[in-house]
């Protein structure tokens, strides 16, 4: 009867040792409490789904383990590996994030590059536009330019040609270049001695000089009178006067503007040439007509 | 085992029963696991894995656990300890793994930095430009 007593206490004992079964276990509620933060996580939930199931798992193995009441070293180890998983589970999901975010930042990054690349683009091809703008401006106004230079040249030229125009129709004339102008000398031959009257004779050469004003108008022309020291030297001034007058009406009857004919009385003065011979008389008994160099007046000279 | 007369027996043999029992009980109270050859091949497999440069540089602790834990499973196997070996061989096969995780896991964590930063500076760089 002892004896079985004894055995049956032993047995109980042993038993006891063997479950070992107190309220909580220590490593257990560790687990336990790293798995619910773990679960609570969103970045966990969301990234690490089934390694948080297997996590999961492990801790109802373990929980099994210890409701059944097996030993202490049986359900730390199993403890211990839940929380092991919840740290799978945690890692695998900062892994996760943080590729997400690598991923993200360089799609970002590709994005914002190529944002750049479009931009630069933009603004090379607003700047060669505007280059080719300028470009544009600049040829046009090249291009006026030259065509000014070119008007300016014709004009130029047509002068000149005008000019060497009228030089070349003076030719025939009796026409002296001076510092006042061209100057046409009409001599003493169109006039009676002592007249004003013109001579039919002289109507050629009138006509000649008319069509010279009609060539070239923009020309005027002071008609001056001269002559020889024969006589007095008041008869000589009025008659002088008088002859260039004559040409002058001589000439608006051909056709010339009388704006552009003034007339000047010189009597015997600026002779032309000797009085003491009568060849030099006759050089001074003369009407000259003086072609302003442009349209400016000649009196002013 | 002795021969016992018949008539005084019964309690006798009852006893031996339950000594036996109890033999029996204790001997399953202490390690009559079979050698955990296939898990500690598992397990020094996962470890040697585990052991890599990477993994060095970046989870140095969380392998030394790991090493250490499969170290102490071989003890455990030298000492004929076989249940605690098999439980410390399982415990070292996901230390290794958490080792590995936990070093990816700082990999992504440096590059995600660096392309954050990169992205940084090429934010800058445009807005320079953008100002000029």
């Amino acid at each position: 009867m002892n004896t079985r007593l004894i055995s049956l206490a032993a047995l109980v004992a042993t038993l006891t040792a063997c479950s070992s079964v107190p309220d909580r276990n220590a490593e257990l509620d560790k687990a336990q409490g790293r798995f619910n933060m773990a679960d609570r996580d969103p970045q966990v939930f969301t990234l690490a789904a089934p390694e948080l199931k297997q996590a999961k798992e492990s801790l109802a193995l373990a929980q099994q383990a210890f409701s059944a009441g097996d030993k202490l070293t049986t359900v730390n180890h199993l403890a211990y590996l839940a929380s092991q998983r919840v740290t799978i589970a945690q890692e695998t999901a900062s892994s996760r994030a943080a590729q997400a975010i690598t991923a993200g930042a360089g799609a970002e990054r590709d994005q914002m590059r190529l944002a750049m690349r479009t931009n630069e683009a933009d603004m090379a091809k607003r700047q060669l536009a505007l280059s080719e703008q300028r470009n544009a401006q600049k040829t046009s106004e090249l291009a006026q330019a030259d065509a000014t230079a070119l008007r300016d040249q014709t004009r130029l030229q047509m002068k000149d040609a005008r000019l060497n125009d009228l030089e070349a129709q003076l030719k025939e004339m009796n026409v002296k270049k001076t510092e006042r102008g061209i100057v046409v000398t009409l001599g003493d031959v169109l006039f009676d001695s002592g007249k004003a009257q013109l001579m039919p004779d002289g109507s050629e050469n009138m006509a000649k000089l008319a069509g010279i004003f009609r060539n070239n108008p923009q020309h005027t022309a002071s008609i001056e009178g001269y002559t020889d020291n024969v006589g007095g030297a008041n008869a000589n001034y009025d008659l002088s006067s008088l002859r260039a007058k004559a040409v002058m009406n001589a000439l608006i009857s051909l056709g010339v503007s009388p704006q552009r004919l003034s007339t000047r009385a010189h009597g015997e003065e600026n002779p032309a040439s000797s009085n003491s011979t009568s060849a030099g008389r006759q050089m001074n008994r003369r009407v000259e007509i003086v072609f302003a160099p442009h349209s400016g007046d000649l009196s002013a000279k | 085992m002795k021969i016992l007369p018949l008539n005084s027996s019964t309690a006798t043999v009852r006893s031996l029963v339950l000594a036996s029992m109890l033999a029996v009980v204790l001997s399953g109270c202490a390690s009559t696991a079979p050698e955990p050859t296939a898990r500690m091949a598992v397990a020094e497999a996962a470890v040697q894995r585990a052991n890599n440069t990477t993994t060095n540089e970046n989870a140095p602790s969380e392998l030394l656990i790991a090493t250490t834990k499969l170290a102490s499973a071989r003890q455990a196997v030298i000492n004929k300890d076989f249940e605690r070996a098999e439980q410390l061989a399982e415990q070292a096969q996901l230390d290794a793994r958490v080792a590995e995780l936990h070093a990816q896991s700082e990999i992504s964590r440096k590059a995600a930095l660096e392309t954050q930063d990169a992205a940084r500076v090429l934010r800058e760089e445009i807005d320079r430009k953008t100002v000029r």
